[in-house]
């Protein structure tokens, strides 16, 4: 007798539980659904084009340094900001860019569209996943699998 | 399963704690010494090698908060005092870990991306475990009686397992500035093998560090709460 008791009441507490735990995973995920947008730390070229309303607003742009685009001119970095569907964004810089900022490399840049020029008041180095020894980039060159610069 | 005490579960990992603490020191030394001796990144030079104590301790908080909000579950639908007490020696540690997480983790970003800090989804997900690791602790040291704290700190723990799946694939559901897991992931780890070896091995040696430390911290409560009861008994 005793034993079906507790049997019940593990039960009660067990679905107690998971009302709970449901009800909040569901909250959290509609509130972090509605969000996304504010969510998501940068946007891409690509997403600029379908917006509406983006001169002098303030936003974030990631992507690529295109290759033979990084220039130093008037004492301004100018390069262009590229993703994976080869759209880009013209970016100007006027401070010291991050060491590790380099053609073909990710890069995050924050400021507004000037006259569908985006002047860039902080520049952030993206780092990708990708973690290898120069010994090994030489091997892939080697072998001719090497994609990067 | 849930006759295994408080007692029982301390004086069995006691026995095995220095067998424990011994594994861990040669695997950390191990690690050291490969970490000194491997080759830098082809790009990141020498800062590379804050991954090998970053990316341990981000999987142990994870890990750590895992098993926390497990026993939690326990705990509370079979009331079990072993569970309790299990969650309880876990957060400090959890704590510590997500601490040195944030802070190799900015010092990394400093180097690499050109700030100690932003607030993508990845870094603010992870401070809020950090947050949570405090929360539970300052619930636990609360309440007058460790049963009603038990329970406080178990409700929290549950709920915060919700922000467990946010911070592992927040670098996948968003755009960050955090990097995707180089490990983790479809298609294979994306770093060399001696690498992956290296962090590997710190990974095991700082995992054997947790669970001698845990078990360090069981055994006290433990041995605590038996003072107390003996107090209680004379009295």
């Amino acid at each position: 007798m005793r034993i079906i008791k507790l049997n019940n009441q593990i039960k009660k507490r067990f679905i107690f539980l998971l009302i709970i735990f449901g009800c909040f995973s569901a909250s959290i995920f509609l509130i972090s659904y509605s969000l996304k947008d504010q969510i998501a730390y940068f946007v891409e070229p690509t997403d600029i084009k379908s917006m509406d309303g983006i001169e002098n607003k303030y936003l974030r742009v990631g992507g690529l340094v295109k290759k033979d685009s990084l220039k130093f001119l008037d004492g301004n970095w100018v390069f262009e900001v590229v993703d994976q569907n080869q759209n880009s964004v013209n970016v100007v810089f006027s401070k010291t860019l991050p060491n590790l900022v380099e053609e073909n490399k990710g890069i995050i840049v924050e400021g507004k569209f000037i006259d569908n020029i985006f002047v860039a008041e902080i520049v952030l180095a993206k780092h990708d996943e990708n973690y290898m020894p120069q010994s090994a980039i030489d091997k892939l060159k080697e072998e001719g699998k090497w994609r990067g610069n | 399963m849930f006759a295994i005490t408080p007692n029982i579960l301390a004086s069995f990992m006691n026995s095995l704690s220095r067998y424990i603490i011994l594994l861990s020191l040669i695997l950390i030394s191990v690690s050291i010494f490969l970490i000194i001796f491997l080759e830098n990144d082809y790009y990141q030079g020498i800062s590379f090698k804050i991954m090998f104590i970053h990316v341990p301790t981000a999987w142990l908080s994870l890990a750590i908060f895992l098993v926390m909000g497990i026993s939690s579950i326990v705990g509370l639908i079979f009331k079990s005092p072993t569970a309790f007490t299990v969650a309880r020696s876990l957060s400090p540690i959890g704590l510590i870990m997500s601490i040195i997480v944030l802070v190799t983790g900015s010092i990394w970003g400093n180097l690499t991306w050109g700030a100690y800090w932003v607030w993508d989804a990845r870094l603010t997900s992870m401070l809020i475990l950090a947050f949570i690791y405090l929360g539970h602790i300052l619930l636990l040291y609360s309440f007058e009686h460790f049963q009603k704290a038990d329970f406080a700190a178990s409700v929290l723990a549950i709920i915060g397992l919700v922000n467990l799946p946010i911070v592992k694939f927040s670098v996948d559901w968003w755009t960050t500035l955090h990097q995707e897991s180089s490990v983790l992931r479809i298609g294979g780890p994306s770093m060399t093998n001696d690498y992956l070896i290296t962090l590997l091995v710190s990974f095991f040696g700082i995992f054997m560090l947790t669970i001698y430390w845990f078990s360090n911290i069981f055994y006290i409560i433990v041995e605590k709460r038996k003072i107390e009861r003996s107090k209680l008994l004379n009295d």
